[in-house]
């Protein structure tokens, strides 16, 4: 046999040809993606014509014809302004939710491990209870039986003047608020927000590796450019008057305030490492931002002031007040998340090797020391990935609030719906902003992730 | 006290290993180790338990005294089957007893299989065990179905509904003791066996001038979409993952896209796109049902995070397999089928049914958007009704619904907890 | 991974951008086709109800009627609430009830000659004119109130009135409020998404008294948090304001429902726009329970008026004339016997309304809704 009829037969048919396969399948695998997809678009803007229903998003700039409670929010207004309202409902929900439940979750997920028989059980029938219901009833359940009937009413709330004040129709507690009128050219916001936004792309650049011959060249470069841009998207932001309060002024100063405290903090540890000596690096960083944060308060002349809630004629004024609503669906996501947190923290403890312990033990460490030192930052490393799970479950369960009249994003769209908008582009409309909220979680947590990963060999 | 278990003579099976000694400590050692150990487990403990004693003080009042339950008594035929034309009742009896009935016997042939795993020759008779019913073992096993019939007994208003229950509950043990007792050669078919039946239950309600399922409500319906979805996603899901992972970009990237759009919005706009939408892309004349609707879209949900579980079974199988499978001439559809996903699914059973417990309490958030679930008639249907309108007994009908979900998602939870230590999943 | 997920948010809006592209083109040919329409004020979406390209006065969208559609399907699908009592619930036997209730069975009698071919659909708030609009439901008869922004943009068609009623606002007896004037500063509990929450705000709005609205999305709620001093004003139906108030736990003394009527509450049955021959045979089933009650036929006593000498009542009930012999037909598209069968079946206005919000129902007065004779608007046009 010649080598060329011994190639000529090595080469299989085209129809078990891998390579050709691979293509085929593609193709036809994506013909028939794109047929049922035009297919179905094809239908949804024929049965939207025949039935007189608008394909375009001008509905968003017609005015709502509704009000949203707790807002400044007019009939007039557009409906896409609206949308945003229940926007930042959404984020007010699912910030403090989240920093809620974490807390509650962690002091409940080590209960769950504790000596006493007692905290034990009470821990295990609360994480077991709530976990196995559904969050809706939950949600239910907080609204009408909770904050409606527990609570008591107006007349006869829980009170301490200028303290707190809790009823079942409003819960309110002190709040800084701004004071006097003073104001600041936005050069200055904007000044704040860009040094932090140079920091951070100093230090990403720093870890990468890059060709030595432009490194340093674009350690200052890139800084600088990020430095500029921030600072122009703020002032264009801002736009006309150039003069923003002293309040979103003191805020966007702690930004900065922040950014140094934590150079502080690498500073101590770098301190630390190189003479061995304790670095205290949470006290430093804490004491920076203090005094830094105080030096910044007295320079731009006391802009915030504590106010305390006082009830006037059946309204609150000083402080910061929550609706029944909003208190009924804070309540019930946190209990119903933190049950879920302390379960992960639960499991990430028992997920330390046993060896550890016993390790840690064997050193003389207390049992503080031990959980401190040992277990716990371990036990982080594992927790964060279902941690973030939950973090984004948390905000898409706030979209239950459409169960309570609660006037966050889909609540909105769905009276935005219900007046006749059409429902397909705001349901689409919907949607996205839920993906780039997932989205935005995904990424930050992504960045957590790895950051821990980095420090460990797992 | 315990002797040394020697050797099986006949099977040469090593002997069991013994199980540590157990210290057994005396009532009063236990209280002042588990209760009494430091000065701040004496705090905790006596604070708790002055908490433990109002909470149930006060939780036992209001289930005794003070809460009115006849709007339960009155309403749990709707709670159960919603608006199902009550003519036709017979047939959720019908169905209920054939699916409890075949689900029974498929457990007994389950066990018949597992037992018969220890025996080479496969006779039971020779091993001298006997499938015996462990009851203490059962009760603290099954403790929360017991519960959820004495209540449902107890807020049935004919003597009727308790015989049915007893008879029920009487020949799930027969057909258990039967399928237990099979040859092995039967006992094999036991999941078939168990899928007949529920198709078969499914037909008597809906066959033969039935009841289409637009008209079931409560938890009949609960369990349906659940059931449904988790059925329809599982192979959804499964391809999904696959799709994920190939190495062709052209269903990689339209895998990626399906289970992220899907993964990063809620359920809820989901079934609102279900309700509000989803006819669109239908041609006018069959637009399908709200239920059918709705199952689509939860289908499609779970199918997304099943994939991603999957995936995750799927990263576990270690790379010599694969190889192995190619050395040995094996194509991928067959390398998939036969080595790969039997070891990725086994390894994310307990992930899997978590899923789909999620799954199941999720199927209430139909509730907002009109469909007649356990849910939108404990909340809504029941408090409207003529004689209870306005007097808000919201917290009976919401802790009803909450302890009738909760005997499913912690059963089901129990009973995969056990699943997984017997697979042993997880260990090396 | 991130790359992938960016990837998958771009695609979809690629998709959303590519809607408003195709929009573009297709309301230019629309406008065009359809000259005696009113569009927007700014000329670029098509309101509901012209956007088909059919010329006016015509049937639905492909050229056949709900009418036809229908009686050829054999059962009417009614889109309705299941959570208000009086007007729909579901009862404790599974089956739907109330006064909206029976006048779906009403139609189904007329149309179909069988009260009890009714498909019912739980609508919510948000989807009951989609659903109308998309065809999944024939009529909708769901406590929904008659306004000119309904008629206009929501594609639907407000027929006749079945039940008169306004808003008002209900006080604790004890509060101390003797107008809505007074009310300054106060929550007051309403539903979601009805126009009682439109016009509360608008008026809280004009008098400059601040109230801010708690919304529910059912009865229930709402009244439990009435009850449980979460708002210090009620504001809805005066006809459910008066229901609620003569069953309440405490006695109707313990309630107050303010003198004034803050808007008027025409409620009655909706249909499609654009299907003139549907709508009209759902009118006249309506109209024909108040003419019945007008001539005084009931369920129990119409065999009596078989042999009528009254001509009106004989073209009434699809009778032969007695002088002349023949059967009145309007061409309405109903049989000729249609108010026959929707007596007997269902019964005529009055006793609909005793059976669900009258004496044996939420305990109501008749008020405007009884007859022009007895005091009241209810008006029937005449049948000829």
């Amino acid at each position: 046999m010649t080598s060329e009829t011994a190639r000529a037969q090595v080469r299989p048919p085209f129809w078990r040809d891998v390579r050709i396969l691979k293509v085929v399948i593609q193709a036809i695998f994506l013909v028939i993606i794109v047929t049922v997809g035009w297919l179905l678009w094809n239908n949804l803007i024929g049965n939207m014509r025949a039935s007189g229903l608008p394909t375009g998003f001008d509905f968003l700039d017609r005015p709502a014809g509704f009000t949203i409670i707790d807002s400044d929010f007019r009939p007039a207004q557009t409906n896409l302004d609206a949308i945003l309202v229940g926007v930042k409902n959404t984020i007010l929900v699912s910030a403090v939710g989240i920093v809620l439940a974490t807390v509650i979750g962690v002091l409940i997920g080590i209960a769950r491990l504790s000596r006493n028989y007692l905290v034990r059980k009470s821990a295990a029938f609360y994480v077991e209870s709530l976990r196995n219901v559904p969050v809706l009833l939950i949600i239910f359940f907080a609204s009408l039986a909770i904050i409606g009937r527990a609570l008591p009413q107006l007349e006869n709330a829980w009170q301490v003047e200028g303290l707190f004040l809790i009823s079942n129709r409003v819960i309110a507690v002190p709040w800084l608020a701004s004071s006097g009128e003073a104001t600041f050219p936005a050069v200055l916001p904007a000044v704040f927000l860009a040094i932090p936004a140079a920091a951070l792309t100093y230090v990403w650049l720093r870890r990468r590796e890059l060709r030595e011959s432009v490194r340093r060249a674009l350690l200052v470069a890139a800084p600088l450019a990020a430095f500029l841009l921030a600072g122009g998207a703020v002032l264009a932001f801002v736009g006309e008057p150039s003069q923003v309060s002293a309040a979103v002024t003191f805020w966007t100063s702690l930004l900065t305030v922040v950014t140094l405290a934590v150079r502080v903090a690498a500073w101590r540890t770098r301190l630390s490492d190189t003479t061995g000596r304790p670095h205290h690096r949470v006290l430093w960083a804490l004491g920076t931002f203090v005094v830094l944060g105080a030096v910044v308060y007295v320079l731009l002349g006391a802009p915030l002031d504590l106010t305390g809630p006082r009830l006037e004629q059946r309204r609150i004024s000083g402080g910061i007040s929550m609706i029944q609503a909003y208190a009924a669906l804070l309540v019930a996501l946190t209990l119903y998340t933190a049950s879920h947190i302390a379960e992960i923290v639960r499991g990430s403890i028992q997920a330390v090797p046993r060896g550890q312990t016993e390790a840690a033990t064997a050193l003389a460490l207390s049992p503080t020391q031990r959980m401190r030192f040992v277990i716990l930052p371990q036990a982080f490393r594992i927790m964060v990935p279902p941690l973030a799970n939950q973090y984004l479950n948390l905000t898409k369960n706030t979209s239950l609030g459409v169960a309570i009249g609660f006037q966050e994003l889909t609540t909105v769209t769905g009276t935005v719906i219900g007046n006749g908008n059409p429902a397909s582009q705001s349901i689409a409309i919907l949607m996205l902003i839920y993906l780039t909220f997932s989205l935005l979680i995904s990424l930050v947590t992504n960045i957590i992730n790895r950051r821990l990963q980095m420090a460990g060999r797992r | 006290m315990t002797q040394p278990v020697s050797a099986d003579v006949e099977t040469g099976a090593p002997a069991p290993e013994e199980p540590p000694p157990q210290i057994k400590l005396t009532p009063k050692e236990w209280v002042a180790t588990n209760l009494f150990g430091t000065w701040y487990d004496s705090l905790l403990t006596v604070v708790f338990g002055i908490g433990i004693g109002i909470a149930v003080f006060f939780g036992l009042r209001f289930i005794f005294i003070t809460a009115r339950w006849e709007i339960i008594r009155v309403g749990l035929t709707s709670l159960m089957v919603g608006l199902f034309p009550r003519p036709e009742l017979w047939r959720v009896w019908v169905a209920l007893f054939v699916v409890v009935l075949s689900v029974g016997f498929a457990v007994g042939g389950a066990r018949r299989m597992v037992l018969a795993e220890l025996d080479q020759e496969g006779d039971v008779a020779t091993l001298g065990l006997r499938p015996r019913v462990d009851w203490l073992q059962l009760l603290r096993r099954l403790w929360p179905v017991l519960a959820f019939l004495v209540v449902i007994l107890a807020f049935s208003e004919s003597v009727q509904t308790a015989l049915w229950l007893i008879l029920l509950l009487g020949g799930t043990y027969a057909t258990y003791y039967l399928g237990s007792r099979l040859p092995r050669s039967a006992a094999r078919h036991w999941l078939v066996a168990g899928l007949i039946g529920m198709v078969a239950a499914f037909g008597i309600v809906i066959w033969f001038g039935g009841v289409g399922w637009d008209d079931w409500g409560g938890l009949m319906l609960t369990l349906f979409l659940a059931v449904a979805a988790i059925l329809l996603s599982f192979p959804l899901g499964v391809l999904a993952a696959l799709g994920r992972r190939s190495s062709l970009p052209g269903i990689k990237v339209v895998s990626v896209a399906y289970i992220e759009l899907i993964r990063g919005v809620p359920l809820i706009t989901l079934l609102i796109t279900g309700q509000l939408m989803l006819g669109l892309f239908f041609p006018r004349d069959v637009v399908p049902g709200l239920v059918v609707r709705s199952i689509i879209m939860l289908t499609l949900f779970t199918g997304a995070y099943v994939a991603e579980i999957v995936r995750g079974g799927l990263q576990g199988v270690p790379q010599g397999q694969y190889e192995a499978a190619q050395a040995l001439g094996l194509s991928p559809p067959q390398m998939m089928r036969r080595i790969v996903l039997p070891q990725a699914l086994r390894n994310v059973i307990p992930a899997l049914v978590g899923q789909f417990i999620s799954l199941f309490k999720d199927t209430s958030l139909v509730a907002v958007i009109g469909l007649a679930d356990l849910l939108r008639v404990a909340r809504f249907q029941l408090p409207a009704q003529g004689a209870f309108a306005g007097q808000g007994l919201f917290a009976e009908t919401m802790l009803f619904a909450g302890f009738v979900y909760w005997v499913f998602a912690y059963t089901m939870s129990r009973e995969s907890q056990r699943l997984e230590r017997r697979l042993g999943v997880g260990e090396r | 991974m991130k790359s992938t997920r960016l990837l998958a948010v771009l695609a979809a809006l690629v998709l959303v951008l590519a809607a408003c592209e195709g929009d573009a083109q297709e309301d230019v040919t629309t406008t065009a086709a359809d000259g005696a329409t009113t569009t927007a004020a700014d000329g670029a979406t098509t309101t509901a109800g012209d956007g088909t390209t059919t010329a006016p006065g015509d049937g639905a969208a492909d050229g056949e009627s709900l009418l036809d559609e229908v009686t050829a399907r054999g059962s009417l699908v009614c889109g309705v609430n299941d959570a208000v009592p009086g007007f729909g619930f579901v009862g404790d036997d599974g089956t739907f009830a109330g006064f909206d209730i029976e006048f779906c069975r009403v139609v189904a009698a007329a149309v179909l000659g069988d009260s009890e071919a009714v498909e019912f659909r739980v609508l919510t708030a948000a989807e009951r004119f989609t659903a109308l609009q998309t065809g999944e439901i024939d009529v909708l008869i769901r406590n929904t109130t008659f306004t000119a922004t309904r008629d206009g943009t929501e594609g639907a068609t407000f027929l006749t009135t079945t039940f008169y009623d306004g808003q008002g606002m209900m006080v604790r007896a004890d509060s101390g409020f003797a107008s809505i004037d007074d009310m300054a500063n106060t929550d007051i509990c309403v539903l979601q998404g009805t126009t009682t929450e439109l016009n509360i705000t608008t008026l809280s709005q004009a008098r400059g008294l601040d109230m801010q609205n708690v919304t529910f999305e059912d009865n229930s709620a709402l009244q439990a948090a009435f009850e449980a001093g979460q708002c210090d004003g009620w504001t809805s139906d005066r006809s459910q304001l008066a229901g609620v108030r003569s069953q309440f736990p405490e006695g109707p003394e313990a309630l107050t429902i303010l003198d004034e009527v803050i808007s008027k509450e025409p409620l009655g049955p909706v249909s499609r726009d654009g299907d003139d021959d549907w709508s009209d045979a759902v009118n006249w089933a309506v109209i024909a329970t108040i003419q019945a009650e007008e001539f005084g036929i009931t369920s129990a006593n119409i065999d009596d008026f078989m042999e009528t000498d009254d001509p009106e009542i004989a073209r009434f009930l699809g009778l032969p004339d007695p002088t002349e012999g023949t059967v009145f037909d309007p061409g309405l598209g109903l049989p000729t016997d249609f108010a026959q069968q929707v007596i007997r079946q269902v019964g005529n206005y009055a006793e609909i309304y005793e059976r669900n919000v009258g004496e044996d129902g939420l305990g109501l007065e008749r008020g405007f809704n009884a007859l022009w004779t007895e005091g009241g608007i209810l008006y029937p046009p005449p049948y000829r």
